[in-house]
């Protein structure tokens, strides 16, 4: 049976909350944030109690099969697919991203209608390392060819994306797919690794002036609402990030302005280059001793310089609902914040 | 010959089972992938280069005919499949715990006799470093005779396992007859059964929940997180700590000897002897915290020549374990893993978890004695 609910999943992660709390605030009605039994509730709750008397349920349950999916399902006429893994090892990477997609769309696919399915992907699905530096990245950018020699983010990311087209292809149904780029706010993570890494004692400063395609949660979340209301839901696909890039240059000086000074090692591209070749090599003299955390393909990707279009996601009616300047006050405050309190 | 492997499932330690197996050159190659899930069949395919993917056991079997199977799978089917893979030729390797019972062990060992199949357990520490510098010490006669033995292993529930068990109460290791006692203590086990030499040694236990954040209500709130276990034999006693609470969360055994007291430590891989003050007075109690900087320099340096050889790998016990393992097979030498030593790690594991409530009936502490 279609319906007019509304399924969340991923609600308490760190889009899922910022995308509730849009939902809500736009006056959505019949949002069901799917939670899995005992996980971390404090955020989510912390949304649902700015909304008193919004027309919000929470679920629990998970995606770890077809049954468990349709119990989810019921009366559901829109999925926003946010949850996946992260963090993890390989296993189960691809086991709460791709395998947890794949039940949610068998349970989909055996529905009358079909709910509509917006996908959140990620900019880690496009296959950039043989690009020239400083080309565009746009929703025509070719999909990854090597996902093995990608990070298992990317590589999981991009699966679950190929397995979405192969259900489309097979039967139609309504789609969306949403690539988000770095997702920064509040209550993520301090530095984005196209940034640099941070070691303990020193970080290691690899993006100079590379674009960094931020994309501030909340206008994450209203680019998955916009995108909800106004898509074409043909398999359409658009890019997510803001409209006032930084280079990683500009947000390392602030950084290490507003939230901490951080001792940074630069290592410039064409030694980044000369770098990874070593550890790639010494990883295959080692059979694998220590692991290849850089490798030629991995530094082409991440730190290659590329630029980036979100016009499309524009032509759907989507603005940034918080300045870059307002994002980044807000960002590193609660940044600043985390760090005294673990001090 | 090149050994042809399979991997039945393909969750996380497969990884390792993988890996390993693929720094072995010409001697051993991965053939198939199996999962009743294929997407992960394809996954683990797909990063390590393995040609061919199933999610069907029986019928990769027939179109694979591999030598060994890895059975990376959770415990509950390890009897059935290990069974499946022997009558289709193959011998087996499977990861702990064994099975579920003693019972299920001992019908899994008769079944490689009738069938002629070799099995054995992934007991990794066996042959990791600190292990074999032991058992040449024992040789050369430093140790005398062993009195008492001790294992600690040390669990960080905070870590991936420990998250995804606590976040799921669906988990595989929560209908496992001794929770997550029954996925960890081979280890602890495994590493000191050599020293007792008692068919049926007395063994006393008792665990209980120490975490405070006990919520889910439901089976993951009974869930114990420590043990201890106390073994007599008839000449030797031992000591099994297992503790998700004490930091660091270490990994030791200490043979304790008439001639010596070694102290081995699975995490830095150093092997020292404990200090024995041979002068007099004061002076007795300055020397011998020099003499313990001094063994565990050799031993550092030690591993840092290994490291610079490329021979200081996470999981080198796993490997050296397979490469015996492959052997006993190829060669006919004696297996790694003795079937009585398997059987009596089972049928304590079988004594302790007997007992162990693990289901809230002993509300006051969940605490249980064996």
């Amino acid at each position: 049976m279609s319906g007019e609910k509304q399924l969340v999943t991923g609600s308490n992660g760190f889009l899922g909350t910022a995308f509730v709390d849009r939902l809500l605030s736009r006056g959505e009605k019949g949002v069901r944030c799917l939670v899995r039994p005992g996980s971390d509730r404090s955020k989510l709750d912390a949304v649902l109690r700015k909304h008193p008397g919004a027309d919000v349920e929470i679920i629990q349950g998970s995606l770890s099969s077809v049954e468990e999916a349709a119990k989810l399902l019921q009366g559901v006429g829109v999925v926003h697919h946010l949850a996946a893994a992260v963090g993890a090892p390989p296993a189960d990477m691809f086991l709460g991203t791709v395998v947890a997609t794949k039940n949610l769309l068998e349970a989909m696919l055996a529905m009358k209608p079909v709910p509509k399915l917006v996908l959140i992907s990620s900019f880690g699905v496009y296959g950039v390392a043989e690009m020239p530096r400083g080309a565009v990245i746009d929703e025509s950018t070719p999909l990854e060819n090597h996902p093995e020699k990608r990070d298992i983010y990317s590589h999981s990311k991009l699966r679950q994306e190929q397995l979405v087209w192969d259900y489309y292809k097979k039967q139609k149904f309504p789609l969306v797919i949403l690539r988000p780029g770095v997702i920064y706010g509040p209550h993520g993570g301090a530095m984005s690794s196209r940034v640099g890494i941070k070691f303990p004692g020193m970080f290691l400063y690899l993006g100079f002036k590379n674009v960094l395609p931020l994309s501030y949660v909340d206008n994450c979340a209203e680019a998955i609402c916009v995108a909800a209301k106004n898509a074409r839901f043909d398999g359409d696909v658009y890019n997510v990030h803001d409209d006032e890039l930084l280079t990683c240059a500009e947000f390392l000086a602030r950084y290490r302005k507003e939230v901490e000074p951080l001792r940074v090692v630069p290592l410039p591209y064409p030694a980044l280059k000369l770098v990874s070749k070593a550890v790639e090599s010494y990883h295959k003299y080692s059979k694998g001793q220590l692991p290849a955390l850089f490798t030629p393909y991995k530094s082409a990707t991440t730190w290659g310089g590329n630029r980036f279009s979100n016009a499309k996601l524009h032509s759907l009616g989507w603005k940034p609902i918080v300045t870059t300047e307002e994002a980044l006050r807000r960002t590193f405050e609660a940044l600043r914040s985390r760090m005294a309190k673990a001090s | 010959m090149t050994l042809k492997i399979a991997i039945v499932g393909c969750g996380k330690i497969a990884d390792g089972h993988v890996e390993e197996i693929g720094k072995m050159g010409d001697r051993a190659r991965v053939v198939a992938a199996c999962d009743k899930e294929l997407l992960m069949a394809e996954q683990i395919a797909e990063r390590y280069q393995i040609p061919a993917c199933y999610d069907d056991a029986a019928r990769m079997l027939a179109a694979e005919k591999p030598d060994v199977v890895h059975l990376t799978t959770p415990p509950q089917s390890h009897l059935p499949l290990a069974k499946l893979c022997m009558d289709a030729g193959a011998h087996v390797f499977v990861e702990k715990p064994f099975t579920l019972h003693y019972a299920d062990s001992q019908k899994l060992i008769e079944h490689a006799e009738k069938t002629g199949k070799k099995v054995t357990i992934g007991y990794t520490y066996l042959l990791d470093q600190p292990s074999l510098e032991i058992r040449k010490l024992r040789r050369e006669g430093l140790l005398g005779d062993v009195v008492h033995v001790e294992s600690f292993y040390g669990y960080n529930l905070g870590g991936a396992f420990g998250q995804a068990l606590l976040g799921d109460p669906g988990h595989w290791v929560h209908s496992l007859p001794g929770k997550l006692f029954h996925n960890t203590i081979d280890h602890p086990f495994s590493k000191i059964i050599e020293f007792i030499p008692d068919d049926e040694p007395e063994v006393h236990a008792f665990g209980h929940v120490q975490r405070e954040s006990r919520h889910y209500g439901d089976a993951r709130d009974h869930l114990m997180d420590e043990l201890r276990v106390l073994i007599r034999g008839k000449k030797v006693t031992a000591y099994i700590t297992f503790s998700a609470h004490i930091r660091p969360a270490a990994h030791f055994v200490r043979i304790y000897g008439t001639k010596n007291t070694i102290h081995a430590d699975y995490t830095s891989r150093t092997v020292t002897f404990d200090a024995n003050p041979s002068l007099p007075s004061a002076i007795g109690r300055v020397v011998p915290a020099f003499e313990q900087a001094a063994r565990f320099a050799r031993e550092g340096i030690k591993n840092a020549g290994k490291f610079a050889r490329s021979d200081f790998h996470f999981f080198a016990g796993l490997q050296n374990l397979f490469k015996s393992f492959y052997d006993s097979i190829e060669h006919g030498t004696e297996l790694p893993i003795s079937y009585r030593d398997i059987l009596r790690i089972a049928k304590m594991m079988d004594d302790i978890f007997e007992k162990l409530d693990q289901t809230g009936g002993q509300k006051s502490g969940s605490r249980g004695d064996a």
